[in-house]
């Protein structure tokens, strides 16, 4: 694994900006960031990466039924009693599950270590499935990456043939926040393949759902068969339309069981039953008043894109990012620097669409806490 | 020469996203009609899919009888137009159902009104699905029948989608349902707002 120096596309920006990235810039830093890639071979890609991501996808899977019957960790991960059942049906009713990304530190050397899962609203999807593998084919018709090069990438494929074959409701209705222009066009990007994959995929703004006699319904007061939130469930359950969750037929994506793994409490639970497992890094859930030490980062349970995380390295460095998270509980998990390249500190985010692997998006920031506005970096293999 | 199996997706395509592929797409949006059928008891069904499904979509359907049926303040409105003897109130619907009323149904049913009863259920189903694609095609819902066509089943929008028992090739987006009732709106996004800084994304 290295990072290697390239030319940037003439005119990549309004390029991007035709197929829709409009935030491949933010706050006027560069998001999208081709100055360089970096390369793999093949033996980092198989074997440090893709099989590692599909085994923890499924030491994660094999922690639902043991969350679902037991009322402890089900307070452990601030679960709502309310939904339960919600939760437990969903799981025995195998209701259909799209997509997730795991975060892993890895260097090129020795096991990729599991930072966190973002099962329930991962974005970067669509820097990682289209726009790197379009930067792929375009740099080597210019002669700025090897003819023989690859990439670990098969995330659109793979969601099209998810789209195509899981049992989903159609019309399939696609919804987001109205303010967010990222969330928008990770939205658009998913409703693009499942149009392809020949469903009637339909976008509502997350403000603009209905209810009508506790069925969801969409703007001219047709019941939702089917909806693709990009937004927390942990949200979800707290807002007014909680209820609504309950008493509606709608076939959610992701579904309901996905409230357990999206949760900064998972990465606890996966270190009790798979204990020093080398993809895992040692986890606990806080204890009222533990004091906060050396090699030590402290997540709460819910937060995105890095927020209200603070660590302390084995030196004694403080850093801290912000956020609007603080109300949960919180989780220590032992501090595992990312790997550095030049300036930058360097996170990989790992896909899984059903449960395969599916291809990588790598992540840089100045700090050692990723965060939402880290750039985005394309890869590829070569051997 | 063994042939290099390639890690990345074969083709990455947009339709929606880039305006002249969206241009190209809206002419060619002819909704086909699939083949499902519609049933009166889980037996009948049972003859076609898989009794299991088959009683999912039934209970499906007497869920949303409640939500979706044409409401009637008065009982003789009801039965002018589905007959005499051929409406219930909500709470008859789940005795006969031997079902309790969520909560949420209670509160609406509170106000006291009519409704034709169900006569059979749409199979949320497909019949000669080909290509393993839209498993789900139609949203498995409640039947009716009117006054002066007793053959025809109809959906609570009064879509006829089958004459009798089994069969039948319809377009899904005719007999998507309709809650019947008033809709609220806002119900979720509160805690976006709540939260709108400093984060840009409620993904990750």
């Amino acid at each position: 694994m290295k990072k290697v120096a390239c030319d940037e596309r003439p005119g990549w920006r309004s390029y991007a900006e035709s197929v829709g990235f409009e935030f491949h810039t933010f706050d006027g830093e560069a998001y999208w960031d081709e100055t360089a890639y970096y390369q793999f071979n093949l033996r980092q890609i198989e074997q440090d990466l893709e099989d590692p991501t599909e085994e923890l996808h499924q030491m994660a899977l094999g922690l639902v039924d043991d969350i679902i019957g037991d009322e402890e960790k089900l307070q452990q991960l601030a679960i709502p009693e309310k939904f339960w059942d919600f939760v437990a049906e969903s799981w025995r009713a195998k209701a259909p599950s799209l997509y997730g990304r795991l975060d892993l530190v890895y260097d090129g050397n020795g096991p990729a270590k599991l930072l966190e899962l973002n099962y329930d609203t991962p974005t970067s999807l669509f820097e990682t499935g289209f726009f790197q593998w379009v930067w792929l084919e375009d740099q080597i018709m210019r002669g700025k990456v090897p003819q023989g090069a690859d990439q670990f990438n098969s995330l659109q494929d793979q969601l099209e043939t998810a789209f195509a074959e899981l049992p989903l409701a159609n019309p399939l209705y696609f919804a987001s926040v109205a303010n967010s222009i990222e969330d928008k066009g990770t939205v658009m990007y998913l409703m693009d393949i499942a149009k392809q994959a020949g469903l009637d995929s339909r976008f509502i703004e997350l403000e603009q759902l209905g209810e009508a006699s506790g069925q969801l319904v969409d703007l001219d007061g047709y019941a939702i068969g089917g909806l693709f939130k990009l937004y927390p469930w942990e949200f979800m359950v707290q807002e007014d339309f909680a209820s609504v969750i309950l008493s509606s037929q709608t076939q959610w994506l992701e579904p309901g069981w996905k409230m357990l793994l999206s949760n900064k409490g998972i990465l606890p639970l996966l270190w009790q039953k798979h204990q020093g497992h080398p993809n895992l890094l040692e986890s606990h859930f806080e204890q009222p008043g533990q004091s906060f030490g050396a090699g030590w980062v402290r997540k709460p349970l819910f937060s995105r894109e890095g927020a209200n995380v603070e660590l302390v390295t084995p030196s004694g460095e403080k850093i801290s990012e912000p956020g609007p998270y603080a109300d949960s509980a919180f989780i220590r998990q032992k501090f595992q620097p990312l790997p550095k390249f030049g300036d930058s500190y360097t996170m990989i985010g790992s896909w899984v669409v059903g449960n395969s692997a599916a291809g990588i998006g790598i992540r840089e920031d100045n700090s050692l806490i990723t965060k939402d506005s880290s750039r985005f970096l394309p890869h590829i293999i070569l051997d | 020469m063994k042939q290099k199996v390639l890690k990345r997706s074969k083709k990455a395509a947009l339709v929606l996203m880039v305006p002249t592929a969206t241009f190209l797409m809206a002419g060619c949006g002819q909704e086909e009609a699939v083949q499902t059928a519609a049933f009166e008891t889980v037996d009948q069904c049972a003859a076609y899919f898989n009794p299991e499904q088959c009683r999912a979509d039934l209970n499906q359907a007497l869920t949303m009888h409640t939500q979706v049926a044409p409401k009637y303040t008065d009982k003789a409105s009801c039965e002018t137009d589905f007959g005499v003897g051929q409406c219930e109130t909500p709470a008859q619907a789940a005795a006969a159902a031997g079902t309790e009323q969520p909560a949420q149904q209670a509160q609406a049913s509170s106000g006291g009104f009519f409704m034709p009863m169900m006569m059979g259920f749409l199979a949320g189903q497909m019949l000669n699905r080909s290509g393993g694609q839209l498993k789900q095609p139609v949203q498995a819902q409640p039947l009716y029948k009117s006054r002066d066509d007793r053959s025809t089943f109809r959906t609570a929008t009064n879509t006829p989608v089958a004459r009798g028992v089994g069969p039948t090739y319809i377009k899904p987006s005719s007999v998507q349902p309709k809650a019947a009732g008033t809709v609220n709106r806002g119900g979720f996004g509160a805690q976006a707002a709540k939260r709108s800084s400093p984060t840009k994304s409620f993904g990750g």
